[in-house]
């Protein structure tokens, strides 16, 4: 018994020493990169404010997704929800203040929830067909309520309603301006964490900070608690579940409820932190990105926060100078020239290859240009999520039973 | 031990579907500390009465007494509450989750889901010889520990009326001797076991009482220490037991099929098949035995051209045909009949005439040059049909309402249709009842007098030693022993296939 015990910690505590390592290699390399390229924007805290801000809609998009997806249910759905939620963020913080108003936008989101729950758990039907339906309806419903209330509205207007609260922002006096001290020195590796905490100690809005608290509320629910293992159980084998007595339609139900006021609370994100209003058409395809960010982390809260991070890194790049988004291929170069040596290392040769031609194109692009075309940057969060998924998505474990109908009394 | 009260009375239990009746009067009393042999054939309504006892269906009439109370069962639940366990044919497990996980879930409250539970489940593995451990993930686990662990879930919770539908069915003789020795620690522990099999030796070791049922209702009882697998054969199909023993041998002097030194490796650099040679003549019968697998698949889909091995040659006549495709191979008159129907032999929502083309989408009479010959397929299914005797509505029926027998037969039938010179079948009579056994039985031995060359891959140790000229023995990838099928016993297979000394 204490054997095992041991064995676990010893687990746990490799899982937590790898990530650490990664983020620190990770955190090492675009120092590099800034440093050779000259792009103190690169790390700069306004970057990762930028950063931060482009993750958080993305992340409880992916959320959404890990919940309904471990229940078994795939969530396609989750750019419609999320739609729902801009506009239930903008109507009730309009009325009622920018904390009911994210509620407002998580209970919109769990509408689009209940409505993909009751057509694929109720009625049986294929889950992408349901997903798609979702996502024209929420995107037709949010225009349609737009139009219809808001032009009354101060601010407002058939296509958006600007002027919205914003949740408060927290600032940690002291930390802050040393933080900002150490980044303003530019030295290698420090400087780039001080700007990381930095930005994550000033001016940080507190949706932010229960976003990533949501992250680890996940974890601790899914994977620590009786309810999470039922809930996990139907999307491994729902069957089985059934035979033990747990109500795996109530379940599911619950899942795909809770992933639709996840998405919901990110489209809420956008039109309160992200921008200072509503407007139609606000998501811009999160929802999908947020679903790439849950598959890249194999279905697991950690990996999905990685993910995220991954593409609202890229992402708040193209907002910012194209130098940054050509100092991004050299960081690509790099990160895939290392991904090579790693799969070498395992003697997978044909994939090393592969990962390896594709690193030494991006840096010759990288050497033989000075810029990146402006209509380039616009892609790059896209570019960077098929990457990832074709490069990165070769180990993957799905829930066994994910997307899968699921009728009662079909035990045995 | 045993006390006055009975621990299950089933009376007049009766279940219908839309167009069947799965149950109709059932009479089943088990007495408490006893095993219970409920015996039938395939589609006797064995399975369908197991899941009325344990909530998943409901019964139409009837009614259900625990331990002296009436019960109704509207879910597992409120099985489980009353006392009943049930280990499905199908494990029901999460492969993903470890052991603790799928033994705790949907009973968390009893001991938690941390360390209290993990105490209770050494406790229950070393009580009764499990040998479980909690934090290993299901996946890695063999089917013999699957099955402890399914029994070892249903005793978490408490159960006193433990329900093993076909258990024996995926174990190999010594796995069957350790899962009766479990039985036994059970039944002197006071808990009554619900065995279903439809193996007569093994119900005759095991069992204190048994049940027979035939087309959905109970026919009769007998008492273990005087019946003979005669008399409950008769009672189960109404006539006397097929055995597939062959008659003289037909083996002829020309090779049909030979492989040697055939070695397969995966991406891993690992051997899933390690130096394989075998002659197949025209008019023999090469069985293969193992403990499932151990590259038995491999080795079909290597012969069928779905791997291509990495050293070793093939030959089919005086052909190389080591680097071939599937269909030149099919092409060139070899059958094959896969071992999972469902995934590999049927298109289950296409009809049977479409069906029939699978495979011979390239020769006549299922096609004609470039197009299908749709006239052609549908006259050469009805021959197929009523050669074969698939009882089936009509040729436009998809393939997913006719019994596994039915659905067999016709596969069996599509292989042998265009003169096939060799036949390749895995697991041809798994899952069907004994009736369609005894068809594709002689069908087989039918072909094999006609000079076809026939690999029998199968887990049924009877039918092996019962249709074969000659026995192989795979194990990890190896041929680790040839055996003759008239001087050879199942436990001698079953050694060698454990790896035990040959």
């Amino acid at each position: 018994m204490s054997a095992a015990t041991a064995q676990r910690s010893t687990i746990v505590e490799r899982l937590t020493k790898s990530w650490l390592y990664i983020g620190l290699i990770g955190i090492g390399v675009v120092s590099f990169v800034r440093i050779i390229t000259d792009t103190d924007d690169l790390t700069g805290a306004g970057t990762i404010r930028a950063a931060i801000i482009a993750t958080c809609p993305i992340l409880a998009a992916a959320l959404g997704g890990l919940w309904a997806e471990r229940a078994g249910v795939v969530n396609i759905g989750l750019e419609g929800q999320m739609i729902l939620g801009t506009w239930g963020a903008a109507f009730f913080t309009y009325h009622y203040g920018p904390w009911v108003g994210i509620l407002g936008a998580a209970l919109l989101g769990l509408v689009g929830g209940l409505l993909h729950a009751i057509a694929t758990v109720t009625f049986g039907v294929d889950h992408i067909v349901s997903g798609v339906a979702i996502n024209l309806i929420g995107a037709g419903a949010a225009t349609y309520l737009a139009e219809a209330v808001f032009p009354e509205y101060e601010g407002g207007g058939p296509r958006q309603l600007n002027g919205l609260e914003a949740p408060a922002q927290v600032t940690i006096p002291g930390v802050s301006d040393l933080a900002n001290t150490i980044s303003d020195q530019h030295w290698f590796f420090v400087s780039d964490v001080a700007s990381v905490i930095q930005a994550l100690t000033t001016n940080i809005s507190t949706l932010s900070l229960l976003i990533f608290a949501l992250v680890i509320i996940s974890a601790l629910v899914l994977w620590r608690t009786s309810f999470g293992l039922r809930l996990r159980s139907c999307g491994e084998n729902p069957q089985a579940a059934e035979t033990l007595g747990v109500n795996v339609y109530l379940y599911k139900y619950v899942a795909v409820l809770i992933s639709g006021a996840l998405a919901g609370i990110g489209g809420g994100f956008l039109a309160l932190v992200a921008s200072s209003g509503f407007s139609t058409g606000q998501t811009g395809g999160r929802g999908y990105i947020g679903l790439a960010a849950m598959i890249f982390g194999n279905w697991r809260p950690g990996g999905l926060l990685a993910g995220a991070l991954t593409f609202g890194y890229t992402d708040s790049l193209r907002l910012r100078d194209t130098q940054s988004v050509h100092s991004l291929l050299l960081l690509v170069a790099i990160g895939l020239l290392m991904f090579a040596a790693w799969r070498a290392c395992r003697k997978q040769v044909k994939g090393a290859l592969v990962v390896a031609a594709a690193g030494a194109l991006v840096m010759a692009w990288f050497l033989l240009t000075d810029s990146v075309p402006r209509e380039f940057t616009v892609m790059t969060p896209y570019v960077t999520t098929m990457f990832v998924l074709a490069l990165g998505s070769q180990r993957l474990r799905m829930p066994a039973a994910d997307g899968k109908s699921y009728r009662r009394g079909s035990a045995g | 031990m045993p006390s006055e009260v009975d621990a299950v009375q089933l009376r007049g239990i009766g279940k219908r579907f839309p167009g069947v009746v799965a149950n109709h009067d059932v009479d089943v009393t088990i007495r408490p500390g006893t095993v219970h042999a409920l015996i039938g054939e395939n589609g006797a309504g064995k399975s369908t009465l197991m899941k009325i006892l344990y909530g998943v269906q409901r019964p139409d009439d009837g009614t259900i007494t625990i331990e002296g109370k009436q019960v109704v069962l509207k879910s597992p639940t409120e099985a489980i509450e009353a006392g009943v366990g049930m280990v499905f044919q199908h494990f029901m497990l999460a492969d993903n989750l470890t052991v603790l996980e799928n033994m705790v879930l949907g009973a968390e409250k009893l001991h938690g889901i941390g360390d209290g539970a993990r105490t209770e489940i050494r406790r229950i593995s070393e009580r009764f010889g499990f040998d479980l451990d909690p934090d290993v993930l299901v996946e890695k686990l063999g089917v013999a520990a699957r099955q402890r662990l399914e029994i070892a879930k249903v005793l978490y919770r408490g159960a006193r009326i433990i329900i093993l539908d076909e258990p024996t069915a995926v174990l190999v003789p010594q796995e069957v001797d350790a899962l009766f020795e479990n039985l036994r620690e059970l039944k002197a522990a006071g808990n009554s076991v619900l065995f279903i099999s439809h193996k007569l030796d093994e119900v005759l070791a095991i069992a204190d009482d048994i049940t027979v049922m035939r087309r959905g209702t109970t026919v009769g009882t007998a008492d273990p220490a005087t019946a003979t697998k005669h008399e409950l054969a008769e009672l189960m199909v109404g006539s006397e037991l097929p055995s597939p023993e062959t008659e003289e041998s037909t083996v002829t002097d020309t090779v049909q099929l030979s492989l040697s030194d055939v070695t397969l490796t995966d991406e891993f650099g690992r051997n899933l098949l390690t130096d394989l040679s075998l002659t197949i003549r025209r008019g023999e019968v090469l069985g293969i035995a193992g403990v499932e697998g151990n590259g038995q698949a491999e080795l079909v889909e290597t012969i069928m051209g779905m791997r291509i091995p990495t050293s070793g040659r093939i030959m089919l006549g005086d052909q190389d045909v080591t680097h071939w495709h599937t269909r030149q191979l099919r092409e060139a008159g070899i059958g094959y009949i896969p071992e999972d129907r469902h995934r590999h032999g049927l298109l289950l929502d296409a009809p049977l005439w479409e069906n029939r083309i699978l495979g011979h989408q390239t020769r006549p009479p299922s096609s004609k040059g470039m197009w299908i010959n749709r006239k052609g397929a549908r006259k050469d299914t009805e021959r197929i049909v009523a050669d074969y005797d698939v009882r089936a509505p009509g040729i436009d029926t998809p393939s997913r309402a006719l019994s596994g027998g039915n659905q067999q037969k016709l596969i069996v039938g599509r292989e042998m249709s265009g003169d096939p010179v060799l036949l390749i079948a895995s697991h041809p009579t798994r899952g069907v009842d004994v009736g369609a056994q005894a068809a594709i039985w002689d069908h087989i031995k039918r072909a094999r007098r006609n000079g076809l060359a026939v690999l029998l891959v199968s887990a049924d140790l009877d039918e092996l030693i019962g249709l074969s000229d000659t026995i192989q023995v795979i194990l990890r990838g190896r041929f680790v022993g040839t055996f003759d099928p008239s001087s050879v016993t199942p436990q001698d297979l079953g050694t060698a296939m454990t790896g035990g000394a040959a």
